[in-house]
């Protein structure tokens, strides 16, 4: 039987390199795809998602089982990408803003999903949906299929009280159906 | 969760999606800072108990500040100067006065306990001081008695010291000294104090044989 997280990471607190590399390879995917499609951007996602990691090896000392490893991991991914975004200036990607403007089609070959997704129509049109969602809902859809959070963790995760979790989870399934349903 | 907050499609879709990882060196590269901060910085000496409360420090704090306020409590409770032996005799004790009108008490300092008998206002009687009007309540003149009590039995407490600091030197002095000084006495015509002294002295003494010389300067004339 699988030790849990939280017990990985208070073994790796208390000097265990080995609980850390299981517990990195537990999430290092999940991660690194919420970062990648928060940001869109690889080169960045790779960058913000070293540093979330590295935050998390700097707090070890600190780490007290008081909930679940993944909504802590996420939670500092998401000030993370805040500070990104805040340091960026990148009204579009508020992630206070449920209603924000589709962001503009990526330019360049380099951030076409399209050109990556090349014959899988309905998983392009899903993916283009995805980027097109507003940052907060985009979020909760990355947080609810990627690190598996409840509505209450997604809430815990982003600061948000549940009922926004949930709505804004509600909006990002519903425009997301649209986008498949359109086919 | 709730199948409202659950799109079976979608999610299935989505997980048709490429499942991008990180690339290799990245994951090496923070393994490699995981193992380097075990090694400069080894596993805390008291690991994190639980959350950490509000209240951990106030407590703390509170029980710093009765520590000090004990402390100077008991510090100013001890009795000072009045056992060094100079104080002044004073009257026996007396009880504060508690009917109308309320007493008020003049604190006195130690610098005033060292002063002569006439001019140290080492008595209770003269601590005690009528109320000088009649605007001062009764609560406030009470709580000034109350307060001033400690005050009041240090001096009675010190006054007994003195007494006793006072026995044991008389006590002390041996029965030629004491003769010498009735003498003395005599000589200066105060022949009531000598008198009592050598009373006294025969309580004291009743075997001792006075010489015939030194019983001429002593004995009662």
């Amino acid at each position: 039987m699988e030790a849990p997280d939280e017990q990985l990471m208070l073994a790796y607190r208390d000097g265990d390199a080995g609980a850390f590399e299981e517990l990195y390879a537990r999430h290092k995917g999940a991660l690194f795809r919420f970062v990648l499609r928060s940001v869109r951007e690889r080169a960045l996602a790779e960058e913000l998602y070293q540093e979330v990691w590295i935050r998390v090896i700097e707090a070890r000392e600190r780490y007290e089982r008081q909930a679940r490893f993944t909504t802590w991991l996420y939670t500092i991914a998401h000030h993370r990408l805040i500070d990104h975004w805040r340091k960026a200036g990148l009204k579009t990607v508020s992630l206070n803003a449920d209603d924000d403007p589709p962001p503009e089609p990526a330019a360049g070959p380099a951030h076409d999903p399209l050109r990556q997704l090349e014959g899988r129509e309905q998983l392009g049109r899903l993916l283009r949906a995805l980027e097109a969602l507003p940052a907060a809902q985009r979020e909760a859809f990355l947080l609810r299929e990627e690190a598996g959070l409840s509505v209450a963790e997604i809430a815990a995760a982003t600061g948000a009280d549940e009922e926004a979790a949930k709505s804004r989870l509600r909006y990002a399934l519903k425009k997301l159906r649209e986008a498949l349903d359109d086919a | 969760m709730p199948d409202q907050d659950r799109d079976v499609k979608v999610s299935g879709s989505y997980r048709a999606l490429d499942r991008e990882e990180p690339p290799r060196a990245l994951d090496e590269a923070i393994l490699a800072a995981a193992r380097r901060e075990l090694e400069t910085r080894p596993a805390p000496l008291v690991a994190p108990t639980g959350r950490r409360h509000w209240y951990v420090p106030l407590a703390a704090a509170a029980v710093i500040v009765l520590s000090v306020v004990v402390t100077l409590h008991v510090q100013r409770e001890q009795p000072g100067p009045e056992f060094d032996g100079n104080v002044a005799p004073a009257p026996p004790a007396q009880p504060a006065p508690k009917a109308e009108p309320a007493p008020r008490v003049e604190i006195q300092t130690k610098r005033d306990a060292r002063k002569p008998p006439p001019a140290a206002p080492a008595s209770q009687a003269e601590l005690a001081k009528p109320l000088a009007g009649p605007a001062e309540s009764a609560a406030g003149a009470t709580s000034e008695a109350r307060r001033a009590q400690p005050m009041l039995e240090r001096q009675a407490v010190g006054q007994a010291a003195a007494d006793a600091v006072a026995k044991r030197a008389e006590d002390a002095e041996t029965p030629e000294r004491t003769l010498e000084r009735i003498a003395q006495l005599r000589r200066e015509g105060r022949h009531k104090e000598a008198d009592e002294a050598y009373a006294e002295f025969r309580r004291r003494h009743p075997d001792y044989r006075i010489p015939e010389r030194m019983l001429e300067q002593v004995q009662p004339r």
